[in-house]
């Protein structure tokens, strides 16, 4: 349903995200996942269209019979509400303070050609529907007096309102408490049409997803069904990461990836991840490519 | 809402009746007696006594006070101690003027202000946008009265269209009235426009960076569409602030700005009494001219909560 080829994004001259390529089919849950820096939430602006300025995409991606990518602007904002919609990280500021919550769920309808009367009416449904207490009450709200969980779920009704084929979570809970995380997720994972959900909370897409794509350096390093990522990841990179977020005995030290994400830009030639990387060697220089069926990945030296 | 409103309202009160007693205490300590004044320096004793008496300001000061601010609540601004004529009415005709110059100036401002900021704001990394803000720096260097003298050098001296002075009621003739205060509403509103446009912009350029305009986008609107629908109010939080500050100025600058055109509004009303020590006049019109600024933030505070949810229920 959705099929991205190649993409690839760029500031100036420095090459953020290089040549993604990945599909989803519909109702499908596949997370995105990687360290800040990675290019994940660049991935997702790159597809619904909304990069920041001076910021440029290329490559191929399609949703159904619509190209997303070098497609002029006007054509673009008709699908992004319906076909394909989009939840961020930052639920405190998303909203328009200024615009009572109803009217801002209503806005994503009336705007794809929805009867003004009958969005508001639907509105209200919605906000029920993503298990706002009280929604006529909340649609007469404004964002300041939501909470965040709430706000977030506003923004959830707002990106269900017109069904669409797709959506995109970029972090949504990071910013929640954890309690609240986890009723957010739940209620995620029962909406979502076909869903591409970035974190860096590996236990999040053990929770809601299929399939796994793992980022570092602006590409896929490895891909694959939860399971058998998690269970027994083959690139180095996914292998550290996973490391770093088990679950270790009192008293041992934690176990890390040494170093740091470099600044964009900076990456190495040939495997992004071998600066980093306790097995490099003198293969590494060469770019290694996805490669597999099923479970990909791109490292000269996998795991077992 | 009523309870923010009620608030603003007494400190509107409050300020006014402190404002009153500054404006007082200000012009008793000035040193002059106003019957001294009237007779010149060769009065009898007994004949100043006599004035004085009638004038009222053998009185004490708490007693005088109460009379003239007793009176304002009335509209009564007292008898100017020098023409003998009362002083309410002159402020009156001349407060109308003086008004419609500045809000003309404002509008004028604003006419010019919002377009170009929110232009020089959308295409900032464009050469013409970079030239608006450029331009807007120039213009608050200019100063109104000298706005105003190089717009009646090209407007009245050079192209002859325009008069560079003078005034004619509306109710005498409505063309002759909007030409004689074209030139001054440019001076004040070209400048003041300039000064407002920078703010517009850095307003616009702020919400332009803001989360919820990108989910407008997320949404489906261009992003002109998002910036129409969710910016601009946004922006305005700022902008009315600054549109208040600026009224005040513009109220200040009417004085020189009426000298420069000879219109006869409240500044050249505060300059002649002035001139002619007429202390009780001068009094009245600081007093109104204080007022007016009290009011109008008063009126900015009401607009806040107007435009800002997040300030009704606060403070």
């Amino acid at each position: 349903m959705l099929s991205v080829e190649g993409l690839s994004v760029s500031a100036e001259s420095v090459r953020l995200v290089r040549e993604v390529s990945f599909a989803i089919a519909p109702g499908e849950r596949v997370g995105l996942i990687g360290e800040s820096g990675s290019g994940k939430s660049l991935t997702a602006l790159a597809l619904m269209g909304l990069l920041p300025e001076g910021v440029t995409a290329t490559g191929t991606a399609r949703l159904r019979e619509h190209d997303l990518l070098g497609v002029p602007e006007g054509r673009l904002k008709r699908l992004r509400g319906r076909d394909v919609s989009m939840v961020f990280q930052e639920p405190m500021t998303a909203l328009n303070p200024l615009m009572r919550v109803g009217a801002q769920v209503a806005e994503v309808m009336t705007l794809h050609g929805e009867p003004a009367a009958r969005a508001r009416e639907r509105a209200v449904e919605l906000l029920d529907r993503v298990r706002l207490p009280r929604p006529g009450q909340i649609a007469r709200a404004y964002p300041h007096q939501l909470s965040g969980g709430q706000r977030q779920r506003v923004m959830l009704a707002i990106a269900l309102a017109n069904e669409p084929d797709l959506l995109i979570c970029d972090e949504p809970t990071t910013a929640l408490d954890v309690t609240v995380q986890k009723q957010m997720l739940e209620l995620i994972a029962e909406v979502a049409p076909a869903l591409l959900f970035i974190t860096h909370d590996l236990a999040v897409v053990a929770s809601i997803c299929e399939r796994v794509l793992v980022m570092y350096g602006g590409r896929v390093v490895e891909t694959g069904p939860i399971r058998e990522v998690f269970a027994r990841p083959r690139h180095r990179y996914t292998e550290g990461l996973l490391a770093a977020s088990r679950l270790t005995p009192r008293g041992t030290r934690l176990p890390t990836i040494q170093g740091s994400v470099p600044p964009a830009g900076r990456f190495p030639d040939g495997c992004v991840f071998r600066n980093r990387c306790p097995q490099a060697g003198p293969a590494c220089e060469t770019e290694p490519t996805l490669t597999g069926d099923g479970h990909a990945f791109a490292c000269w030296h996998p795991g077992a | 809402m009523i309870l923010y409103l009620v608030k603003r309202l007494a400190v509107l009160v409050v300020s006014t009746a402190v404002a009153g007693v500054v404006v007082f205490a200000f012009m008793a300590l000035l040193p002059g007696d106003p019957a001294e004044i009237a007779l010149g320096v060769n009065a009898t004793p007994e004949a100043l006594e006599e004035l004085r008496r009638q004038f009222g300001t053998d009185r004490p000061a708490a007693a005088q006070f109460a009379d003239w601010f007793g009176g304002l609540a009335q509209g009564d601004f007292g008898t100017s101690y020098v023409t003998s004529s009362p002083i309410g009415p002159q402020v009156a005709d001349r407060l109308g003027v003086t008004v419609t110059l500045v809000l003309g100036g404002m509008v004028i401002a604003l006419l010019i202000a919002v377009p170009l900021g929110v232009f020089a704001a959308v295409h900032h990394r464009d050469p013409l946008g970079v030239a608006i803000s450029a331009a807007s720096q120039v213009g608050i260097a200019i100063p109104a009265f000298l706005a105003g003298i190089l717009l009646v050098f090209v407007f009245a001296v050079q192209a002859q269209a325009l008069p560079s002075g003078g005034y004619v009621p509306f109710t005498e003739s409505p063309g002759e009235w909007l030409r004689g205060l074209l030139l001054p509403w440019l001076s004040l509103g070209l400048v003041q426009g300039a000064v407002l446009t920078r703010y517009v912009r850095s307003a616009v350029l702020d919400v332009m960076r803001e989360d919820y305009l990108r989910t407008a986008r997320a949404k489906g609107r261009g992003r002109m569409g998002a910036l129409w629908r969710h910016g601009l109010r946004n922006a305005s939080v700022p902008v009315v602030t600054v549109l208040g500050l600026q009224l005040a100025t513009l109220l200040i600058g009417a004085v020189v700005v009426e000298r420069v055109f000879v219109i006869p509004g409240l500044g050249d009303l505060l300059l002649n009494g002035v001139a002619g020590r007429d202390l009780l006049l001068v009094q009245g019109v600081v007093m109104v001219l204080v007022v007016a600024v009290l009011l109008i933030n008063f009126v900015v505070d009401v607009a806040y909560a107007a435009l800002d949810p997040r300030l009704r229920g606060a403070r």
